[in-house]
């Protein structure tokens, strides 16, 4: 009697095991590199913290001691390290001081909301297309898509975005360049994610049809295809009952990889629309030397990261029971 | 006593022959990809145009056109000129030594680092494998641009930082590529007999599996010259790259921005020549990959 819906093997379980058992070492030694990069390089901390308002020695001094700058670097380390396992970042240099927290979490919306959404319209765009593509290889349809995908890996999405800027909000005022404060509300701020959500969709859909194309293109030429159709089935049925199931399964690990950006953001198309994202964020935090958000950013998401490349590897194992784990 | 000797056959003289080189293969493969080798022409063209960058820019890349601010393109000046008079052209074209010398140093450094750690990794296995992978895994963790970002803004920004930063930030999915073509080689029996016969680890390494793995590592090499000039050209555009008054395209893009809505050329021509740049590197890149192993070429 099956008691799980899905069912893994013994093997497969035991690598999920150890999938997640690795988290720990790796998050840690990813606390260790973060902490080292920031740290050895040249530059003063503290002089960063007065900023503007004085440039006299000795409050810097007393500013550096007051943060623990003036301590060994791997107590600093250790004094960091055993705050943040208690979830404490503590308070921005600049910012106005603010916790690093409650920054991140005021950015991660706006960054979070466009990504999602030009990860779906990659999706709603490339999925078909390849599936097209794949159905008549070589037509002019699936030329044109090769092309394109071609095209759209070259482009530096940094330019496209000042060009849809130049036609769409310069030349024709069809959209605004960039955003607006966060009062907009309703159809106004839709119009605010249309070209960036576009410029950030556009090398993620050349990607995501190749590999859509591709992935089909195998399963079509497999003989249970062949079976199908020899048995009279219409090829609406062939194709999506039989064929696109298994042809979207590679497609998760793709998807996949781009999942990271939900958290990490944009940082050159965030500067471009002024969006007041995680990327916008980050890019300031560096700017200003604010060694706190600079750290929580990069520890946050890199954890982040890690833990979805982990997730979507399960998921692939489970959805695909041919992959075996030795 | 004698002996006769069979008057070769076709097929033995057929076999005799000097076996093509592998080299000369590709170029074959390669030579027939129409728009690989149109890329490759154009790449040759940049290259010349960035070495002879000053002879070929109608004007000094620093010099001002007194009263001609924010010109549009004209006979006298083809991109016209920017808001400080200069001539965008004559920049352009001194623009592209930044950005094929960042690709060529930060590519050759992506390379180095990738291949010796995905070598190490790949023929040694157990310890140094697992310590190499998992230092590569956390660095594939920290996002891409974020650490270019940080470690570009904490050093002082310039040329060299920024070829040195993208080369050290950016080798882990070389490395992760290379270490696996070790292991796949590394099985085959040529190597068991190399190891058999006594050779030291170097010399199996360099003589024996590096010959082939030649092919991916080239491949990755034209892929990278295209993408150090985007990550290049992305760090200037945020002021953290190459500094003026040097010109660089994506430096060019960033002062062009302020005046779009007066001046569209400033944006324009910089990034068509980055697009036309990675468009071209591409290309050969892909052709290279199909010209190395046709079986594998993209359906």
């Amino acid at each position: 009697m099956r008691e799980a819906v899905v069912s893994v093997s013994a093997s497969t379980r035991n690598y999920i095991v150890r999938r997640i058992l690795l988290l720990f070492p790796l998050l840690v030694g990813l606390s260790m590199v973060v902490f080292a990069i920031i740290h050895l390089a040249p530059g003063d901390p503290a002089l960063a913290f007065v900023s503007e308002q004085t440039f006299d020695p000795t409050i810097v001094e007393q500013v550096r001691k007051n943060l623990g700058l003036d301590k060994p670097l791997p107590v600093q380390y250790a004094i960091w390290a055993s705050k943040v396992a208690r979830f404490d970042f503590g308070t921005a240099y600049t910012f106005n001081r603010k916790p690093v927290i409650e920054l991140i979490g005021e950015r991660l919306v706006n960054t979070v909301q466009l990504q999602a959404l030009a990860i779906a319209l990659s999706l709603v765009v490339a999925i078909p297309l390849g599936i097209i593509s794949a159905r008549r290889q070589y037509s002019i349809v699936d030329n044109l898509a090769t092309g394109g995908a071609f095209l759209g890996l070259a482009l530096p999405d940094f330019w496209l975005a000042l060009m849809l800027q130049l036609l769409f909000a310069v030349r024709l005022g069809w959209l605004p360049a960039s955003t607006a404060g966060p009062e907009a509300q309703g159809l106004e701020k839709l119009s605010y994610f249309v070209l960036p959500s576009i410029v950030l969709a556009i090398p993620t859909i050349a990607i995501f049809t190749r590999f859509m194309r591709s992935s089909m293109l195998e399963v079509i030429h497999q003989d249970y295809i062949t079976t199908a159709r020899a048995k009279g089935l219409a090829e609406r049925a062939v194709i999506f009952r039989h064929a696109l199931k298994n042809a979207l399964v590679p497609m998760v690990t793709v998807v996949g990889n781009q999942l990271p950006r939900l958290l990490s953001g944009s940082v050159i198309i965030e500067a471009v629309f002024a969006w007041p994202g995680l990327g916008q964020l980050g890019y300031q935090a560096i700017l200003q030397r604010d060694y706190p958000v600079i750290l929580a950013l990069t520890l946050l998401t890199g954890a982040a990261i890690l833990v979805i490349n982990v997730i979507v590897d399960i998921l692939y194992a489970v959805l695909d029971p041919r992959i075996t784990f030795n | 006593m004698q002996q006769t000797v069979a008057p070769p056959s076709v097929e033995f003289q057929r076999l005799a022959r000097k076996p093509e080189s592998q080299a000369r293969i590709v170029w074959r493969n390669f030579r027939r990809n129409r728009l690989a080798v149109a890329g490759g022409v154009v790449v040759i063209l940049l290259y010349l145009v960035a070495i002879f960058a000053h002879v070929l820019a109608p004007q000094d890349y620093k010099a001002f056109n007194a009263g001609m601010p924010l010109k549009p393109p004209s006979a006298q000046h083809w991109f016209g000129t920017d808001r400080q008079t200069r001539d965008v052209f004559s920049r352009v074209i001194v623009g592209s030594r930044v950005s094929l010398s960042v690709g060529l140093v930060s590519a050759s450094m992506i390379i180095i680092i990738g291949v010796t750690l995905g070598a190490l990794a790949g023929y040694f296995g157990g310890p140094v494998d697992n310590a190499i992978m998992r230092f590569t895994d956390i660095m594939l963790a920290i996002p891409g641009f974020f650490l270019l970002l940080t470690a570009a803004a904490l050093f002082t920004p310039g040329l060299q930082t920024t070829m040195i930063v993208i080369g050290a930030t950016s080798w882990m999915s070389t490395a992760r590529l290379v270490r696996g073509e070790f292991l796949r080689v590394k099985a085959q029996d040529f190597v068991l007999a190399a190891r058999a016969l006594g050779a030291p680890n170097l010399r199996i390494i360099v003589r024996h599996i590096l010959p082939n793995v030649l092919a991916v590592i080239i491949v990755q090499l034209t892929l990278w010259l295209s993408f150090a000039i985007l990550l290049e050209s992305g760090l200037s555009f945020l002021g953290l790259g190459a500094q003026p008054p040097t010109p660089s395209w994506g430096g060019m893009l960033a002062d062009g921005r302020v005046n779009m809505q007066k001046a569209w050329w400033e944006t324009v021509f910089p990034g068509m020549a980055i697009f036309i740049t990675v468009l071209s590197f591409n290309l050969v890149g892909d052709g290279l990959r199909d010209a190395f192993d046709p079986r594998q070429r993209r359906r």
